[in-house]
């Protein structure tokens, strides 16, 4: 009832995992039933280590949280020898999710991505606010039609594309990237902001800056999903606040093929499950489809 | 002990009692069935509202007691609206708790004397810690260094006077046992030749007591563990925002930090760098 296809790839499910809200590894995968996720997205994988920000890295405000992980993730060469075996076998789609600082770094990434047997699809990540470097792919379409076109060179596996929303207008990258073979959008990652302690007359956050995530961005995420799906003809991943059935059913109707769950799975790990069920309920009670409700909304 | 993800459960379970036990804190009693698992002094729960979360993420506290299978206390102190919501929650509040997680305190051998420090709540650990000794048969080399702002913030201590250990209470005032810090209390301990300096010493507190303890451990080559209080995104493993700095010498020789959630939040000291 709730199987939902992008490109080549059946998902049981149009839930997803975040990047970065469900682990490098599938460990956390224990807290969900199989049958109620349709991909596992693990954390974004650069070519070399990183270590991520000084501390503190996270900050919660009313409806969301702000955080500057930076990143942190113990580089290509540990992840293909110690996660990528974990991979295989796995009841569950893994999209691996790459990072980097220029084309070159994305491109060595993905061509990793393509030889592990346990990637079923790839996310780039053109939209990381944390690090330096990682939000200028996502403003500049001609920066990002280079890279996602480099990656599109070296994989053929589902390649998906996650924008940033700290844009003016977010269709040109839209376009950008479905022109340069993405074949999903995910939309979108986290919005820049900043946290202040008057007392200390000092940001909250030790990178100062930092991505909120959370309920509170949510219709942000409704207006640029919406945008996008009108924009181009790939499938569009929904990310930003989605946390109950609800939600993801807002999304679906404002053009959502898939919904990713992040910041809720804080609070909730088995919380896909919990949504999954809703949904066939749901759907079930009002004897709908997703498919019926997929980008009805009437603007 | 260590426990990874696998025996960790996400279940609903209602708040039963609460008692309040000196300034801004309670402990609150969960009834939680089916929880087969170990759960052992310095693991924690992830604990928030099961509905209408004032909190968009849950709030780690250590496992206070067990006092039968299926009941649990925490000991909380209200910091802002994460802790205020759940001890001003009415008896029969459903929680959302995640546990067992982390790894706790090695209840040390028989004959190792062992010596806990505890500031304000940093006491929390040591309860069921100190029960654990009892039931081995270590109630006479068993020490606690319990550290308050003034009595009022010796939290629950009747709990702790009732077990019968060696138990040296330090406030800032003066107005229960010796006035000072709980780490001046140790040091004229250890001076006096009291305390063994071989003891196995476990500290839990606020990040400034851990920070003086961390100094004074090395300064003194004590066998120290701390259970940290890095703040906290998800608890199991999955956000990265609990980093603490790893030292070059200790086990986690591969990265410059652990994750507190997972690898902690008890650290041998030799193993990290604060
Ligand atoms: C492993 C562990 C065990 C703990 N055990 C206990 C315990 O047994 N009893 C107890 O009273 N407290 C315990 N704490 C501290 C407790 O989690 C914080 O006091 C609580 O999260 C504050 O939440 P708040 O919404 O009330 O306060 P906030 O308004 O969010 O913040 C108040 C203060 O608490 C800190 N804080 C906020 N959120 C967190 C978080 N998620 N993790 C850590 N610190 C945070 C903030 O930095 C700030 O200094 C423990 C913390 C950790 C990491
Ligand atoms: C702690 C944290 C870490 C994140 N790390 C990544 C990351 O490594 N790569 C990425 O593409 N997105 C990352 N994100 C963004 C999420 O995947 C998601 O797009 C965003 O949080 C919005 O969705 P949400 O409101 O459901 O969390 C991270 C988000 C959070 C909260
Ligand atoms: S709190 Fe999320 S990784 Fe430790």
């Amino acid at each position: 009832m709730l199987s939902t296809k992008i490109a080549s790839l059946d998902f049981a499910t149009p839930l997803m995992t975040g990047s970065g809200t469900f682990g490098h590894d599938p460990a956390a995968l224990r807290f969900l039933n199989p049958a109620d996720l349709g991909a596992l997205v693990l954390k974004t994988v650069t070519p070399e280590p990183r270590h991520g920000n000084p501390v503190p890295r996270m900050a919660e405000f009313e409806g969301g949280i702000v955080n500057a992980i930076g990143l942190e993730n113990k580089g290509l060469a540990y992840w293909q020898d110690t996660v990528a075996p974990t991979l295989e076998g796995l009841p569950v789609p893994v999209v691996a999710n790459a990072g980097g600082h220029c084309a070159d770094d994305f491109v060595e990434v993905v061509k990793a991505f393509q030889d592990m047997n346990g990637v079923a699809a790839i996310e780039l990540n053109l939209s990381c606010p944390n690090v330096q470097g990682g939000i200028l792919y996502s403003t500049d379409s001609i920066g990002l039609a280079k890279v996602v076109t480099a990656c599109r060179e070296v994989s053929d596996k589902p390649m998906f594309v996650k924008l940033s929303p700290n844009v003016t207008d977010i269709r040109p990258l839209a376009k950008a990237a479905a022109d340069s073979g993405a074949d999903a959008l995910t939309v979108c990652n986290t919005l820049i902001g900043m946290l202040v302690d008057w007392r200390l007359r000092q940001p909250v956050l030790a990178n100062g800056i930092g991505g909120m995530s959370g309920p509170a961005v949510k219709p942000v995420a409704m207006h640029m999903v919406s945008q996008c799906a009108a924009a181009v003809d790939i499938p569009i991943i929904a990310s930003g606040g989605a946390a109950c059935a609800d939600d993801v059913l807002e999304f679906v109707v404002a053009g959502a093929t898939a919904v990713q769950i992040g910041t809720a799975a804080f609070l909730n790990p088995a919380v896909i499950s919990q949504i999954a069920s809703d949904l066939r309920s749901i759907l079930a009670q009002e004897n709908l489809t997703l498919a019926d409700l997929r980008g009805s909304l009437k603007l | 002990m260590s426990l990874s993800l696998d025996s960790t459960q996400a279940v609903l379970a209602p708040i039963v009692a609460t008692r309040e036990v000196g300034e801004q804190t309670w402990v609150i009693d969960v009834e939680i069935e089916d929880i087969t698992s170990d759960f052992g002094p310095g693991q924690f729960a992830m604990l928030s509202l099961a509905e209408n979360s004032p909190t968009v993420i849950a709030r780690p506290f250590s496992l206070y007691e067990r006092p039968a299978p299926n009941r649990f206390t925490f000991l909380i102190q209200k910091m802002g609206k994460g802790t205020a919501a759940l001890v001003d929650a009415p008896i029969g509040t459903m929680l959302r708790c995640l546990l067992p997680l982390g790894n706790g305190f090695d209840v040390a051998a028989v004959e190792q004397d062992v010596v806990m420090v505890a500031g304000g709540v940093g006491s929390a650990p040591f309860l069921i810690y100190a029960q654990q000794r009892i039931a081995l048969g270590a109630r006479e080399n068993t020490h606690m260094f319990f550290g308050g702002r003034t009595q009022r913030h010796l939290f629950d201590h009747q709990s702790f006077d009732a077990l019968g250990i060696n138990m040296h209470y330090s406030t800032d005032d003066g107005s229960h046992g010796f006035k000072g810090n709980v780490i001046a209390c140790l040091a004229t301990e250890l001076d006096k030749k009291r305390i063994s300096k071989k003891s196995v010493i476990v500290a839990c507190g606020p990040a400034g007591l851990l920070h003086a303890f961390a100094d004074f451990a090395r300064l003194r080559n004590l066998n120290a563990y701390l259970s940290l209080e890095t703040y906290m995104g998800c608890g199991f493993g999955v956000c990265n925002a609990c980093p603490v700095p790893t030292s070059v010498d200790g086990k986690f020789t591969d990265w410059p930090y652990a994750k507190t959630c997972t690898e902690g939040p008890v650290f041998s000291l030799a193993d990290i760098s604060i």
